[in-house]
């Protein structure tokens, strides 16, 4: 069951459901009756420059699906790579990033989903490391508000290597974007952190499996998400420790606000463990801004919608605070900002 | 040399299961395997009215119809419905007028599991000391009821099921199968059309129900499955608390025990509903034996602000698959669900509850405390869901999880859905294990590890032990030290 799956061969019933546990809370099959026909060629060349291109020292465009990516960063380099998934028009397409690095290499990857029109796309990128490695994955997700988009990641570690990663996401009519990390060897670290913020009936479901296979295992893990109007977010976060990956330390938290009547949030932090000198938490809260705190600006003399978005940048702020490269984190926090104030 | 063999053979003479006897008396049986004459067997046992005969010929068609889940983190072989006996009860006269026609055989069983079935006993007990009735459920009959005529005085009703059937049609007519319709889960279908005793509660309006109800539940019978139906009424502004024991013989091969409870709360009732599973485990070091406890229990809060409290101590059992749920429909309604968890061996348990809210200004709270020891599994799979019209619905959920040893394994599944924007909805989890720092401070005072164990655990449990009734809470006190012994060395 995969939207890649469905999209090559046309059929639907390829399509995860409401009944697949996993995807309960994210239903394709549901929703798209008919999968539309590919998606027509484009040429990258026409579009303007992406948002990170600035950043970056090499830049590639997956436009429409077409022209597979591979990205080989060699031992002991230093890059920083802006990586582009833009779609067009209302067909369907399935795109694939192949990532690499050698041992001691590290990259900055800066990732944007940009889209217009009704289309259905599905990506799938790998990364893997090799020892000493360091990543940092921040992802960027614009689609269309009436797209359809799949994202997923197949991340795997090495022994002492590092990944950290921040998804921002505004939604589509049905948007998932999904990481799956294993980590065989020890000592391994690991941040992945998710902000979501929807309006309108946008959707969006982050979800995440970690599987410590290694020792000394480090995950930290945070999400954060603002929902208004009828649109609904979804968190899905697992962690797994086989036996035998001790002293593995993992924290998660999921923090969502819902911002008027109709709002939906779903969540499943997920922990799964089979060895015993570990310490694993999760958190997770769904609720309205809190009243003492809205109630405490006010009395300040802060207008109410101000007082709003104060305390609503404050608590994505958290999140945002979190990600490494300082010239990436400025663009990211403009961009969270414009969509808290927007509405 | 000499006294290290004491201290093993000590060790092994050490009963690990002290429920594990069988009792030898004469039963009588439905023919083995499951048809629908078999299920017109029992109800023409039960001399039941017709209109429950095809209640649950329709429940038998629908299971039929029916697969059965596989979804839950327990693995098991295959059970073949056809090789159990579903009817099973100890052969005496028709409906025993007092205790001395009750076979002393029997009233032998309660006495050894401790459970007071002569009210005078009880009565002769230290003054002021705590009472309560029982109901005791011997394979498919309830075998006795106590203090039935002291509860009637207050209106209560507390009779097994069967009789409830017979003598108040109209109240069994009403709610039965109204909290978990017939065809709600393949167990509890299963349930519905083999259902053979269990206790009935009826608690007028107003009425504080006097003492406390209890229910004692004992499968003896080899291959057979105990198929127990409970249904508990509380009338507006009633109150009533209510406590299931349950155990059974030690024996090498697995035994079904799928029973349904439901409770109705209707506005300011308040039910609390405690239990202490104590079912055998299966043998600790190949997994054999032992009872797969497949059981539906749910709660209606249908009136405005009632309550309901579900406490359940769950070390028995080789599988234990149940979420105890509240389904929160009036205003300001609440639920409460309390469990520790505990599995050694190769036990596996799959629990946790569902809060599912429905009504404005619905509260819920979860406190679940799981412990794995030996090579077993132990899984906290919960639901909190707020519906669009549960407008300042808000839940409390903490799962903790301990682990002791290197084989074992532990798993929170919360699924949390919120559906409107004015809820408060928080949970927390941690798994870790016994504290080093902890255990060596508490060692270094001079108590054996054992103890050491012992004493964490029970601060470990502690939230939830308070919340059981007084003689409960002791006995699972010591519920959870047996549990858990030889799972540390």
């Amino acid at each position: 069951m995969s939207l890649a799956a469905a999209i090559r061969d046309r059929d639907p019933a390829a399509l995860p459901s409401r009944r697949d546990e996993v995807w309960r809370w994210t239903d394709l099959r549901g929703l798209i009756r008919e999968v539309p026909p590919p998606s027509a060629r484009m040429d990258p060349r026409d579009l303007g420059p992406g948002v990170f291109d600035h950043l970056a020292t090499s830049s590639y465009v997956v436009a429409n699906g077409l022209e597979p990516v591979r990205i080989e960063i060699s031992a002991g380099e230093r890059t920083i790579v802006a990586l582009r998934f833009v779609s067009r028009g209302q067909g369907a397409h399935a795109a694939l990033a192949e990532i690499r690095l050698g041992e001691g290499a590290r990259l900055r990857l800066l990732e944007t989903y940009e889209g217009e029109g009704a289309y259905l796309a599905d990506a799938s990128l790998s990364i893997t490391l090799s020892p000493g490695a360091v990543v940092e994955r921040i992802v960027l997700a614009d689609d269309d508000p009436e797209a359809v988009s799949v994202s997923h990641a197949n991340v795997k570690l090495a022994a002492g290597s590092e990944f950290g990663q921040i998804v921002l996401t505004s939604g589509a009519r049905r948007q998932r974007i999904e990481t799956r990390v294993v980590h065989p060897d020890g000592g391994a670290k690991l941040r992945l952190d998710g902000v979501y913020l929807l309006e309108g009936k946008r959707h969006a479901d982050l979800t995440t499996v970690v599987e410590h296979q290694g020792l000394d295992g480090v995950t930290m893990q945070m999400t954060k998400g603002v929902v208004r109007d009828q649109a609904r977010g979804v968190f899905q976060g697992r962690i797994v420790v086989a036996e035998g990956a001790d002293r593995t330390d993992a924290r998660m938290e999921h923090h969502a606000l819902i911002v008027g009547d109709r709002g939906e949030v779903d969540a499943k932090p997920e922990l799964e463990i089979y060895a015993d000198d570990v310490a694993c938490s999760h958190g997770n809260t769904i609720g309205a801004l809190d009243q003492e705190a809205l109630f405490y600006a006010r009395q300040r003399g802060i207008p109410e919608p101000e007082a709003r978005a104060l305390l609503t940048e404050a608590f994505i702020g958290e999140v945002v605070d979190r990600v490494w490269f300082e010239g990436a984190r400025e663009i990211v926090r403009r961009w969270a900002a414009q969509r808290l104030r927007g509405a | 040399m000499a006294a290290v063999r004491q201290t093993v053979e000590h060790v092994e003479s050490l009963e690990r299961y002290k429920h594990g006897f069988v009792t030898e008396i004469a039963q009588e049986f439905a023919p083995k395997g499951l048809n629908a004459d078999v299920i017109r067997f029992i109800s023409g046992k039960k001399g039941e009215p017709e209109w429950m005969l095809a209640w649950r010929l329709e429940a038998f068609e629908r299971w039929q119809a029916m697969e059965e889940p596989g979804w839950a983190r327990v693995s098991f072989p295959r059970i073949d419905y056809q090789a159990a006996y579903y009817y099973a009860a100890p052969k005496q006269k028709a409906g025993p007028k007092s205790l001395d026609e009750v076979d002393p055989e029997i009233l032998e069983t309660y006495k050894k599991l401790g459970i007071p079935l002569r009210e005078q006993e009880v009565l002769a007990g230290v003054e002021g000391a705590p009472r309560y009735a029982v109901d005791a459920v011997f394979d498919s009959v309830s075998v006795v009821t106590t203090f039935r005529e002291e509860l009637a005085k207050a209106g209560v009703i507390f009779c097994p099921m069967s009789e409830a059937i017979r003598e108040h049609p109209e109240l069994v007519k009403t709610y039965l199968g109204s909290v978990v319709p017939v065809s709600d889960n393949y167990f509890a279908c299963l349930n519905s059309a083999v259902f053979s005793d269990g206790s009935f509660v009826y608690v007028p309006p107003g009425v504080r129900c006097p003492m406390e109800l209890s229910t004692y539940f004992r499968i003896n019978a080899e291959n057979s499955g105990q198929f127990e139906r409970t249904l508990i009424i509380a009338d507006r502004g009633a109150y009533v608390s209510y406590l299931e024991g349950c155990t059974a013989p030690m024996r090498d091969e697995n035994q079904l025990h799928a029973a349904v409870v439901e409770l109705v709360a209707l506005e300011d009732a308040e039910i609390k509903y405690s239990t202490v599973q104590n079912w055998y485990p299966g043998d600790p070091e190949t997994g054999k034996g032992g009872i797969y406890n497949f059981v539906t229990k749910r709660a209606d809060c249908r009136g405005d602000r009632s309550k309901v409290a579900w406490t359940q101590v769950e070390t028995g059992s080789a599988i234990t698959w149940k979420y105890p749920s509240c389904i929160l429909r009036g205003n300001d309604s609440a639920g409460e669900f309390y469990s520790i968890a505990i599995t050694n061996g190769r036990q596996q348990a799959d629990t946790g509850t569902k809060m599912i809210h429905l009504g404005s200004g619905t509260r819920s709270r979860i406190i679940s405390k799981g412990i794995s020891a030996g090579k077993s599994s132990n899984t906290y799979r919960g639901l909190v869901s707020a519906h669009p019209k549960a407008k300042g619905a808000r839940n409390f959920t903490q799962c903790d999880s301990l682990l002791i040893g290197k084989h074992c394994a532990a798993h929170t599944v919360p699924y949390v859905e919120a559906r409107n924007g004015q809820v408060v909805l928080e949970h927390e989890a941690t798994t870790t294990r016994l504290s080093d720092d902890q255990l060596f401070y508490v060692m270094q005072r001079g108590l054996s590890q054992e103890e050491a164990v012992q004493l964490l655990v029970n601060g470990f449990v502690k939230d939830v032990l308070q919340e059981l009734p007084m003689e409960f809470a002791v006995e699972a006190q010591k519920l959870v030290a047996i549990s858990l012994e030889g799972s540390v060395g």
